[in-house]
């Protein structure tokens, strides 16, 4: 007797009510020197900032494994010196989003990144 | 009869499982079981970071956005809230301590990426969150969402869904009716007034689901589901908890007494009457000074006293009269006796006539009682006439601002100069250690404490009790004595904050630290979240 929809709004409920504090960021270090988080269900992405302009995200799968990052769009929003920064990252071969800030971004910045799949699909991963 | 009655409460009982949870929560607990959750919340999503903590909740085509500081659940309220949505960039609108945008995206059955950058003063966060509107094709954007606890009643569940409180109440009542049909037409009467009533108590209908209304609520495994809106008008605020060293305290049982060096008592030393000095006796309360004279003492002398007094007088008159007589004599023939003899009548004559005039004095002087300190009238037991035995306490003189704490340690400890006293229902005040005795005292040793600076509302031969520091020292976790609530089953339980809006009751064991705070040596690690205000309030929500 229960609709299907009340039934899918229900466990999403249910799982966000069940979400514990595990479910927060913990970021850990990835083969490039950056912070490596989940982004979205489907990748991993790892920050790579240097003291300079240039900011990379490597973009991987569950299993660490590279992700071409042809045709994905991205926006980068970092805070930099207590301010918010925002930029656009755009796809570099092999599997990174390069973008170039208005301000040197050092390392262990803090922000979060929007990433736009191919299909449409978003992901975000927070630093 | 009986059966009519058992059948009502048959009846009665499916009605009140049926009834929704707007009114389960009306009312007091008595015991009982509690009815399933079944309410509605707009459909939301949360994250939180070390700074903030952050809910999102999809309401009628827009985003409300609740930002609260991560640690203690302080709102934030001043804050300058940007989101990238699928839209783009949108700045938030604060309006009441709460952020809201347009949200035409926000459809049913989508889900969405939000990126929401917060800045309030020296905190800038970007926080990240997915919400998912849950596929509701023929209500608002808000549609309902059923509480998981109601969903995984399974059958009965979605029963309940589609008839709602009136159906099951209708069912009641039909079942009464039944019941009483078979065991006797005379029941009707008493199964139809069942019926009735619970039609009176199943109330609300289904419809009711279309408004989404974010309640409080108990979750079938104890914890509690409170929205970010509810917990500021709770005024939920939580501790971050921290483990430290704290000196270990023993509880005293006291009594405030007045300082020794600041208090006095006014006694009379002979038995006589009294009397007010001018402008009357002080009153209760008035302040004195030191050396001021609160009564006099007119001395009762007895009629034998007065006999012998007169008796003395008239033989002191003769002795005087016979020496003046002498001495004037002896004047007249100064030539002829020495003139020693002279002087030693003077000298006789003079000594009586000081015996004479004290024993005058002494028939009329009265004792005047003076405040040995100065302070404040205490107690009283003066009435103009009223006769005082010697050593009667006629005044009590107290300084208010130097009162002492007597209490009682049935343990040899060694104290710090540090402790806290507080009087049941009462603000606890700091004291500090001045000395403990020896002597056995009711199997206890008193020990002494001196109330630092004034403390208001204090009076002599008040219960209290002292919470006293030692010297060894002990770690754990400091919280208010209000965050320390009694779970149903007696033991201690505190709430902690784990989620944005979620709250789970912990088992906790406390040892006294001062007249404020208790320790929390085990139920609770560092780095959590615990509910400080309002943990009253929370632990009412059923």
């Amino acid at each position: 007797m229960i609709r299907p929809s009340t039934l899918l709004a229900a466990l999403a409920l249910a799982a966000l009510l069940t979400a514990g504090p595990a479910a927060a960021h913990q970021p850990r270090l990835g083969p490039h020197g950056g912070a490596l988080v989940d982004a979205g269900s489907g990748h991993h992405a790892e920050l790579v900032a240097d003291g300079t302009t240039t900011v990379a995200v490597h973009l991987s799968d569950m299993s660490d494994a590279a992700v071409a990052t042809t045709g994905f769009k991205a926006e980068a929003i970092l805070v930099v010196d207590g301010k918010p920064v925002r930029f656009a990252l755009d796809p570099a071969e092999p599997s990174r989003l390069v973008g170039t800030a208005p301000v040197p971004v050092p390392k262990g910045v803090k922000g979060a990144v929007r990433i736009t799949a191919p299909d449409g699909a978003t992901a975000q991963a927070k630093f | 009869m009986h059966r009519s009655l058992a059948f009502a409460s048959f009846a009665l009982a499916l009605a009140l499982l049926a009834a929704p949870a707007a009114r389960a929560h009306d009312g007091h607990d008595h015991g009982a079981p509690p009815p399933p959750i079944s309410t509605t919340v707009a459909p939301r999503a949360d994250a939180s970071s070390d700074d903030l903590e952050m809910v999102v909740v999809a309401r009628a085509g827009a985003l409300e956005i609740l930002i609260d500081h991560f640690r203690d659940n302080q709102p934030v309220t001043d804050a300058i809230v940007e989101v990238d949505g699928p839209a783009g960039l949108v700045k938030a609108t604060a309006e009441g301590g709460v952020y809201r945008l347009p949200a035409p995206w926000a459809e049913p059955g989508r889900t969405i990426d939000l990126a929401v950058t917060v800045q309030a003063g020296d905190i800038v966060d970007v926080l990240t969150t997915t919400l998912t509107l849950p596929p509701v094709a023929a209500k608002p954007a808000a549609g309902s969402v059923v509480m998981p606890a109601r969903a995984s009643d399974g059958g009965p569940a979605g029963v309940g869904d589609v008839l709602g409180g009136w159906g099951l109440a209708l069912a009641g009542f039909a079942a009464g009716l039944a019941f009483a049909g078979a065991f006797g037409r005379r029941r009707i009467a008493t199964a139809a007034l069942a019926g009735l009533f619970l039609l009176g108590i199943a109330p609300g209908s289904p419809v009711e689901a279309d408004e989404a209304r974010d309640l409080a609520q108990r979750l079938p495994d104890g914890t509690l589901f409170v929205p970010k809106s509810s917990q500021r008008i709770l005024g939920l605020r939580t501790l971050f908890t921290e483990i430290a060293d704290h000196p270990t305290t023993v509880e005293l049982p006291g009594r405030v007494i007045p300082d020794p060096d600041g208090s006095g008592v006014v006694q009379s030393s002979l038995a006589g009457r009294l009397k007010p000095p001018p402008g009357g006796f002080p009153r209760l309360g008035t302040t004195v000074a030191a050396g001021d004279v609160l009564a006099y003492v007119e001395p009762a002398v007895a009629a034998a006293d007065v006999t012998t007094q007169h008796q003395q007088a008239r033989e002191l008159d003769q002795q005087i009269a016979l020496m003046t007589q002498r001495l004037e004599r002896y004047r007249q023939i100064t030539n002829s006796i020495a003139r020693a003899q002279i002087e030693d009548t003077e000298v006789e004559l003079t000594g009586l006539k000081a015996r004479r005039a004290n024993l005058e004095k002494r028939e009329r002087a009265s004792e005047a009682l003076v405040a040995p300190v100065s302070g404040v009238v205490a107690a009283l037991a003066a009435t103009t006439g009223q006769i005082a035995e010697p050593n009667t306490v006629v005044f009590r003189i107290v300084d208010p601002r130097r009162f002492w704490v007597e209490a009682l340690a049935y343990e040899a400890h060694v104290f710090a100069a540090r402790a806290t006293g507080r009087p049941s229902g009462g603000e606890s005040f700091p004291l500090t250690f001045v000395g403990s005795g020896l002597s056995d005292r009711a199997q206890a040793v008193p020990v002494h404490f001196a109330v630092d600076g004034e403390a208001k509302g204090l009076r002599a031969g008040q219960l209290l009790t002292v919470s006293a520091r030692l010297s060894e020292t002990r770690g754990g976790i400091a919280v208010p004595r209000s965050a320390v609530l009694r779970g149903s089953n007696g033991r201690s339980l505190v709430w902690e904050h784990t989620n944005p809006e979620r709250f789970v009751p912990r088992e906790v064991r406390v040892e006294p630290l001062d007249g404020e705070r208790v320790l929390i040596v085990a139920g609770v690690e560092a780095g959590r979240r615990i509910v400080t205000g309002g943990a009253e309030l929370l632990n009412q929500i059923r």
